[in-house]
């Protein structure tokens, strides 16, 4: 059996090698480099320039950085713009009679931000609740005079109860620029098709009332006429318009 | 039927708070709180009467979904 391990001799040849009588060598180096600078002075100069470039640079890398930030966010804007233009959601144009009985359509309100909801006046406490928690966002938002106006809107779901005489008692509980909107049910059909709300009459009772199943969102339309957002029963009125002057402002800033 | 107005509907919003305060407080037995009931069905339609009482039991659904969670039931033993 052969094992293969270092010879001793090879042990022997590296020890054998003699180490370099290095220190003084090192000692030399050592002088030369602490040795008196005869530049100092523009050492310094140096330094302040290296600084100043160093800054220039920074600051032009971070000014590229911004722009490019910012195209980007502009570019993600009009992107946002154009799918919500591709979303089926409140593309049509709802014909509607208002609580004064004047007949309004979505052109109507062409050029002012909306806020819209869906409700019926004999809704025990969903509808009450969100008209008032919109009331008080246009309220809200009315305080604030670099912002644009906001006008919100009701539309019944349960026109066969809510003439324009019983939308027009029921508004004036609610913010005062609120217009309440019915029509025939056709009419009203067609306006909550566009924004894909559900509704749906429960069983009458004896005296022939009877509860409205429906969507309860608030849907947020801008100036162009274009649906932008949503909110839901947990929204508050301080998140909701919080979201409305975000939109407002990124409109703003797109022009 | 009208609709019940602004100070109608705050009328019956109070009479179910004191209900439901009432049933909360008796551990849902209904009758200690026999007075808040009617006062309850004077004040809202009936229709809103049996609306809110579906209400409260999906509330109280709700809540106890929220503290104490969801077991979900046990299904058919899988052979392992």
């Amino acid at each position: 059996v052969v094992l293969h391990t270092p010879s001793p001799l090879s042990y022997s040849f590296k020890s054998a090698v003699p180490r370099p009588t290095g220190p003084a060598h090192f000692i030399h180096r050592c002088f030369l480099t602490t040795g008196p600078k005869p530049g100092a002075k523009s050492a310094k100069l140096q330094l302040r320039t290296r600084l100043a470039v160093t800054l220039v640079f920074g600051a032009g890398l971070m000014g590229v950085w911004w722009y490019v930030y910012s195209e980007k966010q502009q570019m993600a804007q009009r992107q946002r713009i154009e799918q919500l233009k591709k979303v089926a959601l409140g593309q049509g144009n709802f014909c509607l009679t208002d609580h004064t009985g004047r007949r309004r359509n979505k052109r109507d309100f062409l050029g002012e931000w909306v806020l819209l909801y869906f409700g019926f006046t004999h809704c025990p406490d969903i509808c009450p609740e969100e008209l008032e928690k919109l009331s008080a966002v246009v309220a809200a938002l009315d305080k604030d005079p670099a912002l644009p106006r906001v006008q919100p809107l009701f539309v019944t779901v349960d026109p066969v109860r809510d003439d324009v005489a019983a939308v027009g008692k029921y508004v004036k509980d609610f913010h005062p620029r609120l217009i309440g909107l019915t029509g025939t049910e056709e009419e009203v059909k067609e306006a909550g098709r566009d924004y894909r709300v559900y509704a749906s009459a429960g069983p009458k009772d004896e005296d022939g009332d009877y509860i409205v199943d429906h969507t309860i969102l608030i849907y947020l339309v801008n100036p162009d006429g274009l649906f932008l957002d949503y909110y839901n029963r947990m929204k508050s009125e301080e998140q909701i318009s919080e979201s409305i002057r975000n939109h407002m402002k990124s409109v703003l800033s797109c022009v | 039927m009208t609709a019940p107005n602004s100070a109608e509907r705050k009328a019956c919003w109070g009479a179910r708070d004191d209900l439901w305060k009432c049933l909360d407080e008796h551990k849902d037995q209904t009758g200690p709180c026999e007075n808040f009931q009617k006062q309850f069905e004077a004040s809202c339609p009936a229709q809103w009467v049996k609306y809110f009482a579906k209400r409260r039991d999906f509330l109280k659904y709700k809540d106890k979904m929220q503290t104490e969670g969801f077991t979900p039931a046990e299904g058919p033993k899988q052979k392992s």
